[in-house]
């Protein structure tokens, strides 16, 4: 497979959330503005980068019995760095995003990508492999969180776009509101897919 | 046997390396996180005197230990409008942490969380802004009060408590008052007109 496939699926073919349905918590905690979710998807997307290229470099040297233990050490690393580094340079995204940095640790696409990518694959493709599955997360996030923050305050990355006309949904940007418009997401994925193997 | 061994001592030792890069980083960021503590204090401060001169605002200390603050009208810090202090009680997963600013009559003039991990969608009610408010309901109640009315309606006070959130609600109810009374004995008591400085140092 072409190393360009291997950055690529994570957009579509393979992608985390609409795809995969990994990573469905932060999808749905902080999606409800775009500057929250660019700021997971970027965090995420470093643990992920990091930790893949990590696992790669010593999967020779793992034994298979405690490789788990040692993806985690390694995640929960990475997770810390983030964190610290956040709240030493951006507090203000390190505070909204509160609870949901240290728990990328669990993030299911994170330790789904050292299993079942990272610890059979070169450093190169791992690297890719990273890079394009957490742009696809980044791009899952901030498709919701468009939805969300538009329609259910009327702004966009914290700017007022709709007119004062405009009477938010509140309901959006509550958790119902992450459940039906991530479903509606996927949803739409399944269609897109319906719709090509059947054409 | 051997095989426990030999996998324990893996995992030490990848643990060893993490330990070891994560005191690196600590290294750099400690000092950034600090002075980040340092402007949440600040603007906390500012938020709890808001007829204080922000540039006016000292720190009260007795044995290098933290009593209060003194907020004073202007930056020449003649006239003392208000004192601040720092409420801090256990909550429900955590210590709230509030700062209280309170005028020279004793009447509470503003207040800002500056620290809590209470519980995501229930105590975290404390700091939340209801859409199309701008400050924090439950913390506006205080505005306004002398220590005899502080009290939570659970506990047949005026303030209302957050549903669910009884215990976030009380513990920072609590924190207030106790703290107001240990400004109200260093100070020996609020009314009198405080206006020179003699009472600083």
């Amino acid at each position: 497979m072409p190393i360009s496939n291997e950055f690529f699926k994570g957009f579509y073919k393979e992608n985390p959330v609409f795809k995969l349905a990994l990573g469905l918590c932060p999808t749905l905690a902080v999606s409800n503005s775009l500057q929250n979710a660019v700021g997971m998807g970027a965090a995420a997307t470093f643990v992920l980068l990091c930790s893949n290229v990590i696992v790669s470099l010593i999967r020779k040297g793992v034994p298979k019995k405690i490789r788990i233990p040692i993806y985690i050490v390694i995640i929960a690393t990475f997770v810390t760095i983030v964190d610290l580094v956040m709240a030493g340079f951006a507090p203000d995204l390190h505070k909204s995003l509160g609870i949901f940095v240290p728990l990328i640790v669990v993030n299911c696409v994170i330790l789904g990508r050292a299993e079942a990518f990272a610890g059979k694959n070169s450093v190169a493709y791992s690297f890719i492999d990273g890079l394009g599955m957490g742009i696809g997360f980044t791009f899952a996030l901030s498709a919701v969180a468009v939805v969300r923050e538009l329609l259910g305050s009327g702004k966009l990355w914290g700017f007022p776009i709709m007119g004062s006309g405009f009477e938010p949904v509140l309901l959006l940007i509550l958790p119902p509101g992450a459940f039906l418009t991530l479903g509606l997401f996927v949803g739409l994925f399944n269609w897109l897919d319906n719709k090509r193997t059947t054409a | 046997m051997k095989e426990i061994l030999k996998l324990g001592g893996i995992l030490m030792l990848v643990t060893a390396i993490a330990g070891a890069a994560l005191s690196m980083v600590n290294v750099i960021t400690k000092p950034k996180i600090e002075e980040q503590k340092r402007l949440v204090t600040q603007r906390a401060l500012v938020a709890a005197l808001p007829t204080a001169d922000p540039d006016s605002i000292e720190a009260v200390t007795q044995n290098d230990q933290l009593e209060y603050y003194i907020g004073y009208a202007t930056a020449a810090k003649k006239k003392i409008v208000g004192y601040a202090f720092i409420a801090k009680k256990y909550g429900y997963s955590s210590e709230i942490e509030t700062m209280v600013g309170v005028d020279t009559t004793g009447k509470i003039i503003g207040l800002k969380v500056i620290d809590h991990k209470e519980t995501p969608g229930l105590g975290t009610k404390i700091e939340e802004i209801r859409y199309g408010e701008s400050s924090p309901y439950f913390q506006d109640q205080f505005i306004n009060r002398t220590i005899d009315n502080i009290a939570l309606d659970k506990d047949n006070g005026e303030i209302k408590s957050i549903t669910g959130a009884t215990v976030s609600s009380r513990a920072m109810t609590e924190s207030i008052v106790e703290g107001f009374k240990r400004l109200e004995q260093k100070l020996d008591g609020f009314k009198k007109p405080i206006t020179t400085q003699e009472q600083v140092n």
